[in-house]
């Protein structure tokens, strides 16, 4: 299978993990990522708020490049990426007055958005065109006895009606992932609730609350891990994850890992492949896992 | 056309002070069309009167019926009971109240709260002397009058301030409702108190936090979030921002010149301009810590510039 | 009991009680507020289409006020007092542009002013429109605006009891808060009532689920009179099973009603205007094909729009396939639309003149649907209630102010007359069996519409005024399951029920009475318009369980009778 691939800004930054760890479980799976030429960002999250026409311009620009593909979609690791290019898209559609300034604006640019090309998270693509069989056939080291909390946050789910790969109060996709690995998946109030990351440059401290309210409920239903589907969340959860400590004085630990680097953990490759943090590695250990 | 029936379960959360919270479940048949205000009007008449709810309008107007039907913030009047069938492949449902508010009796919640931050915002136009007096008559633009009808739609039902994780925690947010209200005025061009607006509104659109919550469960498609960014837009009006304002500013300026110079978000770039030096070598250490560090510093130099950057550049001042 | 004293007591937080308490307000008296709900949770929301204004300079030069008086005289089969009907169309434009200069959303022409369409009955377009959500623009607007205004204390979520008098004289008001029950004896001067319509006295309606028709109830057993009760409108298109509306718009673009065999049965009944016909000859004709077996199962007939294309369909009526797809979870674009005719308008109310005041009682003032001005006659046209509640609102407001300034202030407690009603009231808590409301309502709901609806005739008016009558007598003995002193709704949905039992043996008793059709009266056993006997109001007292009926002539000034042909 071939399928276009956005990494975004973050995949490509301070969470290059992740764009391994997504690379390793595409070739064991027998999906080839092909990477979009010439990508820009998607504008991560902010850009709208600064420039609603150009965010949803530059979001078409990928877009068309997909199209010159002669794809439908593209595949990418991060939520805000995701809802960023569905989100203009959208707003392109139904928003006739947008439309008109967007149209105006790309006059005379690349960009010739025919409409067909979407975004699709690259868990989206896992479970719909790969098949939770087939992910199953190529786990070699089961995750038996690991508790994994499964975090969804917010831009994968919502809003349901542009999303929409899953109910947005009730998702179960990463405890069907989860489950998949041998590890139990371990659900919480807060699965669905913000990580604080968009907070983190107006209200630094409001975000990191946000952040421990999402581990601490995690703990509370004893998760040993904690996996997510975001580039932004990973920054949130995984460097942060000291000062969250130190913030909130808590004595226990609670690594967050990225879904796919707890995939191709089970699929078989070695921490350091997947780049994981020492505390998830250390985690691990202690479960008896590596 | 079809009169498939569905025989349904429904375990609704009730709650009085004397019998405190339990589950109660009534067994009902509905066709393909029943709404969840019908079928809780029928288990009332023909059931159990003492259930107690809210509805009137049951057309998605009055914003009455706020409830969690499996779990997710809808008006029972545009749901339908064989939707939710349909969708959770179940004939069991559960209804609960809304979250956040205190429960006052069974799917009854207590909505001062959301009440009182509506009016935190001058919910009114404040019009110019001479059209009150009748001497002068206000022109708007079509494309005005649908810009501000879309966020003007506010049913006051609540579902999205019953979902709003910030406003659990930072008690200087308004809430999503309110910024839509609040936007809905500050950018009616036949308004008159826009600094006042201002002061009211703009530190507390850089407190919301992008959950999207309330745009998924707006049963009017409001859109409150968008009325958070587009009021963040007009910052540059302000006259006095507080820290959040200016800090929010600093990192949307930050990555906006990121992207319109390189066609990318150049993370340390903005970690930088946003932080200044001392906080971002602090939060260096962290990440250090993390164990990441060597990885991490040289995937940062492999943050490579778009290409077409011109191009890029084109579509920020086109 | 506590008691607060107001000037006023305005009941209900629609478009009507919301302007009247403007004016009262704003002329420096102090008002309360009562509304079973918080105020942008009446049913003027509910609103969809637009309202009528002659505006001056921003109209079709052809018209003018006059135009449009005669098209509301016309339209209400000529039992419309003609002076109501003239202040109705003078004071469109004003009073449309009122409300725009407090911030509401009219939809706008390319140069900024307010835009127009047309809408049935009407000679030249005057519809104004926010949206497919008229009234709920105008009322948030208006709510907002009263809001800020110092002399107004709202009661949101409090239930009104009954009218206090003291010799024909309105002396306050008793009502209780649902959160606490907690009665509060409200002092006042007089009583604006505008509590709204009674569309839940029938098994299908448009209406609000709180339209119970409390004002005219309590307005009845003070002594009041209802004019024109007998006259109940039925919208042929409600969307089943809901009973939203489905605006005449879809027909008037070319849908179809079709029977479950697939016919296009309006060929039987109007053969030249076919679905287009008057609504109540749509509703007529609705209601015999279920009736003899051709609606589908559950009792209805389909809107077809899909011959018209998804283009022109989502281009042209993108609210009916809206209201579909939420409602009923039906693609109008590929499968027909399931409708019904459901009651949608009250034209009988609170006896009232064109100043809001009820002859019967001093002090007692009525507007919007809860009063019967007299501007809708036996039929009401479209785009003129939200017209009705802002202007008739606003002109009893002023009276109410004139009336003040003269009025004397209540000095008694009336204590004795407040605990009888409470006890009235509180006997069905106390009550530890007997039947629950809800048996009684559903019933009603049933009589009202088989027997009271859309076809009537003398046998089936008998037969509903013996049902009423036994309905009634089990409501004395009906009990409340739910002995909780907190938010009750059990106790207060029998207290409703309680209301809509007397007005529907009023309805009822005017009926059966009424031996001619004129607008949305129809008689099977007198089937024409009868000018030299019925051309006059009907005036309804309820003395105990007894309904007396008297009549008033209908006001006309330049408008005499002709034919109701379109």
């Amino acid at each position: 299978m071939k399928i276009a691939y956005y990494p975004g800004c973050a995949t490509h930054g301070f969470a290059k993990d992740i764009d391994v760890a997504t690379k390793k479980v595409a070739e064991t799976l027998g999906i080839e990522l092909v990477e979009i030429p010439d990508w820009n960002c998607c504008g991560g999250g902010f850009l709208d708020e600064y420039d609603e026409v150009t965010h949803v311009a530059l979001n078409l620009r990928n877009l068309s490049q997909v199209e010159k593909m002669r794809m439908d979609k593209f595949a990418t690791p991060c939520s805000v990426c995701l809802h960023s290019h569905r989100l203009a898209v959208n707003k392109y559609k139904e928003d006739r007055d947008i439309r008109e300034r967007v149209n105006k604006k790309i006059e005379g640019t690349s960009i010739k958005y025919e409409g067909k090309a979407t975004a699709e998270h690259i868990v989206w693509v896992l479970l719909r065109d790969v098949g939770l069989e087939k992910i199953k056939a190529h786990v070699k080291r089961p995750l038996t006895g690991l508790k994994v909390a499964t975090y969804y946050g917010c831009q994968i789910l919502r809003p349901e009606q542009i999303m929409g790969f899953e109910p947005a109060y009730n998702p179960h996709s990463l405890s069907d992932l989860v489950s998949a690995t041998g590890a139990t998946p371990v659900t919480f109030n807060e699965m669905i609730n913000c990580c604080g990351f968009p907070l983190m440059g107006s209200n630094p401290n409001m975000g990191l609350k946000l952040a421990y309210n999402i581990l601490n409920g995690a703990k509370k239903n004893g998760a040993d891990l904690l996996v997510h589907t975001c580039s932004l969340c990973h920054l949130q959860f995984d460097p942060l994850h000291y000062r969250i400590k130190e913030e909130f004085k808590v004595e226990w630990t609670l690594p967050g890992i990225y879904i796919l680097q707890l995939l191709a953990l089970a699929f078989g490759y070695q921490p350091d492949e997947i780049g994981l943090s020492k505390l998830a590695i250390q985690v691990l250990m202690e479960k008896g896992i590596i | 056309m079809s009169v498939q029936t569905y025989e349904v379960i429904f375990r609704i959360r009730r709650y009085s002070p004397e019998k405190g919270s339990y589950w109660q479940e009534y067994k009902l048949t509905v066709d393909r069309f029943t709404q969840f205000t019908e079928a809780l009007r029928r288990i009332k008449t023909e059931q159990d009167p003492s259930l107690a709810y809210r509805a009137s309008c049951h057309m998605a107007v009055c914003g009455s019926c706020g409830m969690k039907i499996n779990g997710e913030p809808r008006l029972a009047c545009k749901t339908l009971v064989s939707g939710i069938i349909n969708k959770y492949g179940s004939n069991v449902i559960t209804i609960e109240p809304m979250d956040y508010f205190p429960v006052i009796k069974d799917l009854i919640v207590d909505w001062e709260d959301f009440y009182t931050r509506m009016f935190k915002v001058k919910p009114r136009l404040y019009p110019a002397k001479e059209v009150l007096e009748g001497k002068g008559e206000h022109r708007l633009k079509p494309e005005d009058q649908r810009r501000l009808w879309k966020f003007a739609q506010c049913i006051w039902c609540g579902l999205c301030v019953s979902v709003c994780p910030v406003i659990r925690e930072d008690p200087e947010f308004l809430g999503p409702a309110a910024h839509a209200k609040g936007y809905r005025f500050l950018t009616d061009p036949r308004d008159t108190i826009t600094d006042e607006r201002f002061k009211i509104l703009s530190d507390s659109a850089w407190r919301c936090t992008y959950c999207y919550h309330c745009f998924s469960v707006c049963p009017r498609d409001i859109e409150p979030v968008t009325a958070i960014k587009k009021t963040r837009a007009l910052t540059k009006y302000v006259k006095e921002p507080t820290n959040v304002t200016f800090n929010g500013v600093k990192h949307s300026e930050a990555i906006a010149g990121s992207i319109k110079t390189t066609g990318k978000i150049m993370e340390s770039l903005v970690y930088l301009q946003t932080y200044g030096l001392s906080r971002s070598l602090k939060d260096l250490i962290f990440i250090a810590k993390a164990g990441r560090g060597g990885s991490l510093i040289s995937s940062i130099l492999e943050e490579k510039p778009v290409k077409n950057v011109s191009e890029i550049k084109k579509l920020f001042e086109g | 009991m506590d008691i607060a004293d107001y000037d006023v007591v305005v009941l209900g937080s629609g478009l009507a009680g919301l302007m009247s308490t403007y004016v009262i307000a704003s002329a420096g008296y102090k008002v309360a507020v009562i509304s079973k709900v918080f105020p942008t949770r009446s049913h003027s929301a509910a609103a969809e289409g637009g309202i009528a204004a002659y505006i001056p300079g921003n109209s079709d030069p052809n018209d003018n006020p006059d135009y449009m008086t005669y098209d509301t005289v016309k339209g209400g089969d000529y039992l419309v007092d003609q002076d109501a009907a003239e202040l109705l169309s003078n004071e469109s434009g004003n009073i449309v542009m009122l409300l725009e200069s407090w911030g509401a959303l009219f939809n706008r022409q390319p140069d900024g002013r307010v835009a127009v369409r047309y809408f049935g009955g009407q000679t030249y377009p005057r519809t104004r429109f926010i949206g497919d959500k008229t009234g709920m623009g105008l009322l948030h607007t208006l709510f907002e605006r009263v809001s800020g205004l110092d002399k107004v204390d709202f009661y949101n979520e409090w239930f009104a009891l009954d009218f206090v008098t003291d010799s024909n004289r309105i002396v306050g008001v008793l009502a209780l808060q649902m959160k606490d029950m907690e009665p509060v004896f409200f002092r006042s001067k007089a009583v604006v009532v505008a509590t709204g319509g009674m569309g839940m006295l029938y098994r299908h309606t448009t209406n609000s689920y709180i339209n119970t028709g409390d004002g005219y109830a309590m307005a009845l057993r003070a002594g009041a009179a209802i004019k024109d009760p007998e006259f109940v409108q039925f919208h042929p298109t409600a969307l089943y099973p809901s009973d939203v509306l489905i605006s005449e718009a879809a027909r008037g673009e070319g849908a179809i009603l079709r029977n479950a065999k697939g016919e296009r049965f309006m060929t039987r009944y109007a053969p030249k205007k076919l679905d287009l016909a008057p609504r109540d000859i749509v509703s007529r004709a609705i209601f015999t094909e279920v009736k003899e077996g051709r609606g589908f199962p559950g009792g209805y007939v389909v809107l077809d729009l899909t011959h018209l294309g998804e283009e022109y369909i989502k281009e042209r009526l993108a609210l009916a396939v809206e209201a579909a797809k939420s409602f009923a979870g039906i693609d109008a674009i590929t499968e027909p639309i399931p409708v019904r005719p459901a009651q949608h308008y009250y034209m009988g109310g609170i006896d009232v003149d064109i100043t809001g005041r009820n002859p019967d009682i001093v002090g007692l003032f009525a507007a919007g649907e809860a009063a019967c001005v007299s501007v809708h006659g036996a039929n009401r046209l479209g785009s003129n209630s939200l017209l009705e509640t802002l202007v008739f609102g606003r002109e009893t407001g002023k009276h109410v102010v004139e009336f003040l300034k003269n009025a004397q202030e209540p000095q008694s407690q009336y204590q004795n007359e407040t605990e009888k009603l409470l006890d009235d009231a509180y006997r069905f808590v106390k009550s530890e069996s007997g039947v629950h409301f809800g048996e009684i309502v559903n019933k009603l709901r049933d009589v009202m519409w088989d027997y009271v609806g859309v076809f009537r005739d003398e046998g089936g008016l008998k037969n509903a005024l013996s049902e009423i009558n036994e309905l009634r007598d089990m409501a004395g003995k009906m009990y409340v399951t739910d002995k909780s002193k907190v938010y009750n709704t059990e106790f207060f949905n029998a207290l409703e029920l309680r209301n809509m039992l007397d007005l529907a043996l009023v309805i009822t008793t005017s009926a059966l009475e009424r031996k001619e059709s004129r607008g949305a009266h129809y008689r099977t056993d007198y089937p024409e318009r009868d000018d030299d006997h019925w051309l006059k109001h009907t005036i309804a007292y309820l003395r105990g369980n007894t309904v007396e009926v008297t009549y008033k002539p209908v006001r006309m000034t330049r408008w005499k009778p002709e034919p109701r042909v379109y």
